[in-house]
């Protein structure tokens, strides 16, 4: 299959999960190159909505053939409990940030090894 | 049960001194001088309840007496109480003839021993409390009838011995201390080899009902009692059944075990070893001299007084009564152990230049003619067969040990006077005493004359009742035993002469010289009164001694010789005037042979 | 009172009074009167009181048992003539010997029983017969004039004593208190031992006092214990003593083993029996009371034999029975023979050692150390003669080859000792070499079978020998020094000393005018006692030739000793003083000195006088052991010798001539002696020069001291030192050694503990560690490198599992 019947097919799971993965990918490049502290803190944010993304992907009636065998509501949960998450991590992440930059007068993350082992 | 009744006496005698460590434990720090004064008043407390013990009794007193009757050989106010019953260990204790004048013997020089340590003056607290444990130890050894509470006595006896002389000795006390302690070890390791050898091998179900009876045994194991030869075998640690059983015609120690030789010949080997090492006899006595010279005055005088003689009576009581036909075999090994002890430790006696190491080995010396006394075996032919001579020779050995028990405590007192006035015990730097102290120098001839072995001292009844024992059992050690005594008589009077005589006294620290104190002579005088007692009158040890002694010779010469054994009848030895049947008699007789006629039915 | 009991009790008292003195004295010495001076009289009152008990002791016995002149042995004379007839002898014995005739039977009894254990027992007992009063009177006799003697000579310890001969470091003479009391405390002890071995009732108890006299004798002798000397010559006296008696314990020891008693004569029992003695078994009346040996030696010889018997027959009567047969067999070929021997042997030795007898006599010289009437009491009266008294008590039970090894020892003391007091010059030394020699006498007597002549010189030697030491010690008490040569001319100054001494010379060298004529002979009583000992050797010697040797070198003796003490006298009272200081501060001793002096002579002169109802001969004919009276005819295993009957001496002819013999020998003695030293016809120091190395010889007593210097004491010694080296340097060495070899199994445990099992357990720790290290270099704190790593490693996981899978799926 090419790549360009793949756009021509209705949207069906596998649309949901390249969506996915691309969001999951661009937050992972994110955090690896971001030095700004919030920069990192939205890559974060990208990999959970890849990773909510497809959730919902997988827990949809509709998308799946064995449909029969749903998982009912649980992907829908814990996909809202991704959201809550996130918005509880950057709240914290916030809190961090700020922290850091109180000590270190920046939030550049690569100033801050004293986790070093 | 009053507390005259017998468990209770024996009991108050021997855990008294305990009871005694105890109440110096409780007591305030710091006091020495009570503390001295409680372990002396405990020592006193026990002298006297032994003393008690010793009197008379009337044979029909009843079982709230606890007082010795003469003439009875056999174990007297015994008792057995459970201790670790599944392991058949009885709290066992009684006395007898041969255990009583050593019982008086510790009481009597503890008592002296404690006064005589009014000197110490480090660690006094712990020293009396030591003190008085070490007496429970020697004086339960003494009582003890079950062989695993001998053991234990036997060893709680080492441990106050060791800190005694290890903290309270002199500068190489350490090396006496762990040497004396390592050498009784190995003895004691040998001991309870054959201690277990004998549990093992023991059953009484196969006593006789008399015998039972005679064993003083707590009645649970009576009633479990079974003679019919289906039951399980019974072991036993009682050192009276034990003897049953090694005097027994089918003795379960007479098994062979390993090297051709039987049970028994083990265990007496091994026991005899044990024995031997706290007697000392040559080669492992040379823990003596070096325990002697370091250990304090009053240690020495128990250490001389008393623990030499749990070897001898270990042979004894242990030994000999258990193993007969072993002791038959091995009687030539005593007897020469006893003999070298002798002439070697007199050797090596007058080449000491140390006034208490010459006095350590004089008890070698001295204690070999107790090994000698024990172990000769002069049943024979020659003499109709009687024990005569040998009992002689044992009664010899055990008086041996009393009068030592006496001339050596108050060698080593005397030697601890003058060291404690000018602290040295270098034999060349003595002299002109005499003068100095006219009545120490008195009462010092008289002790080493005791030692020596003069008539009307103690030292001469056993020396010689020993030395003519041994001619029956051996012409050649009986010369040389009898040669001893010039040994003896060199060695002593050059010490007299080097230590007393002379025109004055050489060595340091002259001027602190002074004559003996009251106190000292207090200490001395009772000896001195004792040797010449036991020396003019040993009547006074023998009337106790010789029942129980003759009984274990005749028990032993029944064993061994059964029917032509003849125990103390006067037989032909030709002292006793013989109504001669006429001669016409005897040449009747002689026409029919005697074998065909003992043969008819 | 019956005598049984009645002299029992006497000598009981007699006996136990000094040992009341000596008591008293230990206890109240130093308080009794000023300086302890009425020690004295309490030690001198008791021995006093014990003299009166004996003499009275010995007049009651005499009102028993009258003397009979010993006409008895002429009539046995033909008994003897005609040995090849043993019916004819034998009914001559059983008239006169055992029941009737002079001999009377002793009193045997037990006073304590020390210790027994079956039949056997060790007792304090009596044996009294003549000899025995005779000796107990001669003792306390002898005591007591030397307890009044030491009244004058020790008194100078009632003051401080300025002892010259002790030598302290500093040189001065030391100056110490008196000991007065203390002087006449061991004399009573010594009395009472003494008193002791004589009344022995058996040889146990002989045993037992001969230590103790031994003792007292080391106490004296040490009496000056500052010197060094003394305590030596006092060690030396008792070691001496203690060898002699290592062989008399191997006697007893075979004695008792095989007879099972001690006791001399049979005893009753309190139960009715009699206990028989020693003798009794030895010379069993059954046998005419001759030598054989007894049932029990020949048993202990047969030991093995009797054990097999008891073996193989089930009943002990059976048993008994069988062996009175066999040895009754073995008797004949003389089984247990050579152990009666050795037991004589062993018992001789003892005496050896207390008679001061060749090989043993070196201790007696080196006693004078101690003060002289110690001397007089001890190394010359009594003790000394002690072992000889117990030769003639114990002289049934010597063997033939016994009693000649007793009369060749006897014979060598007397002549090596007489030998060496010609040269001595200490006054005392020379007393003392003489004392061997006399007893060297008595000894070869008793070894010939004179018995009654030994015993008779025992008693007349006391006397005299007492006397001379007594006058020995009045003259070193005038001139403060033992030396002869220091003095001379001393009859002036001393004339009851010197007069006294010339008897006691007299005495000794046996001085009196033979029989001639058709008179009987007379003289003073030495006279009497060694022509009777030399009429015995020359009628052993007139029967074998093979021991006449014995009889010349007896004669010989005999005018040595007039020589020497002649030398002695005439050297100190005679001629002019040599040393005129000593000879100006010479004065007589006082009158508690010379009175002993006196009374001793007095009995020196008449000891050996035949007085009809009371005299020596008679009473020691008395005590005569039974079977003795014949002489030895019993033939020995080894040596055969055929000792003739006492009485034989006795005969007219022989008799005559051996007095001659012995009057010449002893003018000859004297008339040498006259000429060196009182007529200086020859001058000694040439003499002296000519016999150089003779000289040499005896002035150093032949050399025994050093011989045995080097024979016995220096390797005793050295002995002494390997046993302590060995115990030391091996025994020691082993014991530590093995407790090393704990200590070193110790030190390699703690090394393998530390190097192996230590070390792997740090090791996995330490390698941890280092991986720890290592990956904590992953940890760099980059958060962007944790993402990559992150991401990187869920990749590089994903890929691992899907190439696993594969590879599985492929297999």
């Amino acid at each position: 299959m090419s790549f360009l019947s793949f756009l021509s097919q209705p949207v069906s799971l596998s649309h949901y999960l390249i969506v996915g993965a691309v969001l999951f990918v661009c937050g992972i490049v994110c955090m690896a190159t971001k030095r700004n502290a919030i920069g990192v803190l939205m890559g974060v944010e990208l990999v959970l909505n890849g990773a909510a993304v497809n959730f919902v992907a997988f827990s949809s009636p509709f998308l799946r053939a064995d449909s029969q065998l749903s998982l009912g509501l649980d992907g829908h949960l814990i996909t809202l409990f991704i959201i809550v998450l996130a918005a509880a991590e950057a709240a914290v992440a916030l809190a961090i940030a700020l922290c850091y930059y109180n000590t270190h007068a920046t939030i550049d993350v690569d100033e801050g090894d004293e986790l070093k082992g | 049960m009053t507390l005259t009744s017998p468990p209770i006496l024996l009991s108050l005698i021997v855990f008294l001194p305990a009871v005694g460590a105890l109440v110096i434990g409780l007591l305030p720090k710091g006091r020495d001088e009570l503390f001295k004064q409680v372990a002396l008043a405990f020592t006193l407390v026990v002298a006297a309840l032994t003393l008690y013990l010793a009197l008379p009794g009337q044979p029909g007193a009843g079982a709230d007496s606890a007082r010795f009757l003469l003439g009875t050989a056999q174990m007297q106010h015994a008792f057995s109480i459970p201790w670790i019953e599944s392991f058949n260990i009885y709290y066992a204790l009684g006395i007898d003839g041969i255990s009583l004048p050593l019982i008086l013997l510790t009481s009597f020089l503890s008592v002296l021993a404690m006064g005589a340590s009014w000197t110490i003056d480090k660690h006094v607290k712990a020293y009396c409390i030591l003190f008085l444990l070490l007496e429970t130890g020697m004086l339960g050894v003494f009582m003890a009838l079950d062989f695993f509470l001998f053991y234990v006595f036997w060893e709680v006896m080492l441990l106050p011995m060791y800190f005694l002389i290890g903290v309270w000795g002199g500068p190489r006390r350490e090396y006496a201390a762990i040497k004396f302690f390592l050498f009784t070890m190995a003895g004691s390791v040998l001991m309870l080899v054959a201690l277990l050898a004998l549990y093992f091998n023991s059953d009484l179900n196969q006593l006789g009902p008399a015998q039972l009876a005679a064993s003083h045994l707590h009645e649970t194991v009576v009633e479990r009692y079974d003679p019919s030869g289906t039951a399980e075998p019974q072991h036993t640690f009682n050192l009276l059944a034990l003897a049953h059983q090694g005097q027994s015609e089918n003795s379960p120690f007479s098994q062979l075990l390993v090297g051709g030789k039987s049970i028994q010949w083990w265990a007496f080997l091994l026991l005899l070893i044990g024995f031997l090492v706290k007697v000392p006899a040559v080669p492992v006595h040379t823990w003596l001299p070096d325990a002697h010279v370091e250990a304090p005055t009053p240690i020495s005088m128990i250490l001389a007084g008393v623990l030499l003689k749990m070897g001898g009576y270990g042979i004894i009581r242990i030994c000999y009564p258990v193993c007969p036909d072993a002791a038959y075999e091995l009687a030539w090994l005593v007897c020469t152990l006893g003999v070298i002890s002798m002439v070697y430790g007199a050797f090596a006696a007058m080449a000491q230049t140390d006034f208490k190491r010459l006095v350590a080995y004089s008890s070698v010396s001295h204690m070999g003619y107790v090994v000698l006394g024990l172990g000769v075996w002069s049943i024979s032919g020659s003499t109709g067969m009687t024990g005569d001579y040998w009992k002689m020779g044992m009664n010899g050995a055990m008086f041996q040990m009393i009068a030592h028990g006496i001339s050596s405590a108050g060698m080593f007192f005397l030697v601890g006077v003058i060291y404690e006035r000018v602290h040295h015990r270098n034999l060349d730097d003595f002299g002109g005493l005499f003068g100095r102290m006219p009545v120490y120098t008195g009462v010092s001839m008289g002790i080493f004359f005791a030692a020596l072995g003069l008539p009307g001292l103690c030292g001469f009844i056993g020396e010689i009742l020993v030395v003519l024992s041994v001619w029956n059992y051996s012409q050649v050690l009986a010369v040389i035993s009898a040669s001893v005594m010039i040994l003896t008589a060199g060695y002593i009077l050059w010490t007299l002469q080097r230590v007393y005589l002379g025109p004055e006294y050489k060595g340091p620290h002259g001027d602190e010289i002074r004559p003996i104190t009251q106190r000292e002579l207090a200490i001395a005088a009772p000896l001195l009164a004792f040797a010449i007692i036991l020396g003019v009158y040993p009547k006074a040890v023998f009337n106790y001694m010789a029942p129980s002694v003759n009984k274990l010779v005749d028990d032993l010469g029944q064993a061994r010789y059964g029917n032509d054994y003849s125990g103390g009848i006067e037989k032909q030895t030709g002292s006793v005037e013989r109504i001669e049947p006429a001669e016409n008699e005897l040449a009747l007789r002689e026409i029919s042979p005697h074998r065909e006629e003992a043969g008819q039915p | 009172m019956e005598l049984a009991t009645l002299l029992p009790l006497l000598l009981l008292l007699a006996w136990l009074l000094p040992l009341a003195s000596f008591t008293l004295i230990v206890f109240a010495g130093p308080r009794l009167g000023r300086a302890g001076h009425k020690a004295g009289y309490v030690a001198t009152g008791a021995i006093g009181i014990s003299l009166f008990l004996s003499l009275l002791a010995l007049a009651c016995w005499l009102w028993h048992h009258p003397l009979t002149p010993s006409h008895h042995a002429e009539t046995h004379a033909a008994a003897s003539d005609d040995p090849a007839d043993p019916t004819h002898e034998r009914s001559e014995h059983e008239q006169s010997a055992p029941h009737t005739g002079s001999t009377a039977s002793p009193l045997t009894g037990d006073w304590y029983t020390l210790a027994e254990f079956g039949s056997l027992r060790l007792t304090i007992g009596y044996y009294i017969d003549a000899l025995t009063l005779g000796m107990f009177v001669m003792v306390s006799l002898i005591a007591t004039c030397i307890h009044v003697y030491s009244f004058g000579y020790m008194h100078e310890e009632l003051e401080d004593v300025t002892d010259p001969l002790a030598s302290p470091s500093s040189g001065k003479p030391l100056v110490r208190a008196g000991r007065f009391h203390r002087f006449f405390q061991y004399m009573s002890l010594f009395c009472f031992s003494m008193l002791g071995l004589v009344v022995a009732g058996n040889v146990a108890m002989v045993f037992v006092f001969w230590e103790l006299v031994g003792i007292c004798s080391y106490l004296l002798i040490g009496f000056y214990i500052e010197r060094k000397s003394a305590s030596t010559a006092a060690n030396k006296a008792f070691i001496v003593n203690r060898v002699g008696d290592f062989g008399m314990i191997v006697g007893l020891m075979i004695l008792f083993g095989a007879l099972g008693t001690f006791s001399f004569g049979d005893v009753a029992q309190s139960d009715g029996t009699v206990r028989k003695g020693i003798f009794s078994q030895v010379r069993p009346a059954e046998n005419e009371h001759q030598l054989i040996v007894p049932d029990g030696l020949i048993r202990m010889a047969a030991a093995s034999q009797m054990n097999s018997i008891y073996a193989s027959v089930p009943s002990n009567e059976e048993a008994e029975e069988l062996i009175g047969r066999r040895v009754a067999e073995l008797r004949k070929v003389g089984t247990g023979y050579w152990l009666l021997v050795l037991a004589g042997l062993g018992i001789f030795c003892g005496c050896v050692g207390k008679s001061a007898q060749f090989p043993l006599h070196v201790w007696l010289p080196d006693a004078m150390e101690g003060p002289t009437p110690v001397s007089a009491l001890i190394h010359a009266a009594t003790m000394v003669a002690a072992g000889v008294y117990l030769v003639g008590r114990f002289y049934p039970v010597f063997a033939p080859e016994v009693l000649l090894t007793i009369a060749c020892v006897g014979c060598i003391t007397l002549f090596v000792a007489a030998t060496i007091a010609i040269t001595a010059t200490d006054i005392k030394r020379v007393l003392a070499y003489s004392t061997v020699s006399q007893l060297g006498y008595m000894m070869f007597s008793l070894g010939l079978g004179g018995w009654a002549a030994g015993l008779f010189h025992l008693f007349t030697h006391a006397f005299f020998k007492a006397l001379l030491f007594l006058c020995s010690g009045s003259v070193i008490h005038a001139c403060h020094t033992n030396e002869m040569p220091e003095m001379g001319g001393l009859r002036k100054k001393m004339p009851w000393t010197a007069w006294t001494m010339l008897v006691g010379c007299l005495a000794i060298s046996g001085a009196g005018i033979p029989a001639m004529l058709g008179m009987k002979g007379f003289g003073l009583s030495g006279y009497y006692s060694k022509d009777s000992i030399l009429a015995q050797a020359f009628s052993v010697a007139s029967q074998s030739q093979t021991y006449g040797w014995l009889f010349y070198v007896a004669a010989g003796g005999a005018a040595i000793t007039a020589f020497y003490m002649f030398r002695l006298w005439f050297m100190t009272f005679a001629g002019s003083p040599r040393n005129q200081h000593v000879y100006d501060h010479a004065h007589e001793s006082p009158a508690s000195m010379y009175v002993p002096l006196v009374i001793l002579a007095f009995f020196a002169v008449v000891a050996g006088w035949k007085l009809p109802s009371l005299n020596l001969p008679d009473l020691l004919e008395q005590a005569r052991p039974l079977g003795t009276a014949e002489g030895i005819s019993f033939a020995g295993e080894i040596a055969h010798p055929e000792l003739p009957a006492e009485h034989r001496s006795h005969e007219e002819t022989l008799h005559r001539t051996v007095s001659w013999i012995a009057f010449g020998t002893a003018l000859t003695g004297f008339a040498i002696a006259v000429l060196f030293y009182l007529l200086r016809i020859f001058n000694p120091e040439t003499v002296r020069k000519w016999l150089a190395p003779l000289h040499a010889f005896l002035i150093h007593k032949w050399f025994f001291d050093e011989l045995y210097e080097y024979a016995f004491v220096k390797p005793t010694l050295l002995l002494s030192q390997v046993a302590a080296a060995f115990d030391r340097l091996v025994i020691d060495r082993l014991a530590d050694g093995s407790a090393r070899f704990c200590v070193t199994v110790a030190r390699l445990d703690d090394v393998i503990d530390r190097y192996v099992v230590d070390w792997a357990a740090n090791g996995i720790g330490r390698l941890t560690y280092r991986i720890g290290l290592w990956l904590r270099q992953v940890q760099t704190g980059q958060l962007r490198q944790y993402v990559v790593m992150i991401a990187v490693s869920t990749v590089a996981l994903f890929l691992l599992i899907v190439v696993c899978r594969n590879l599985m799926l492929f297999q």
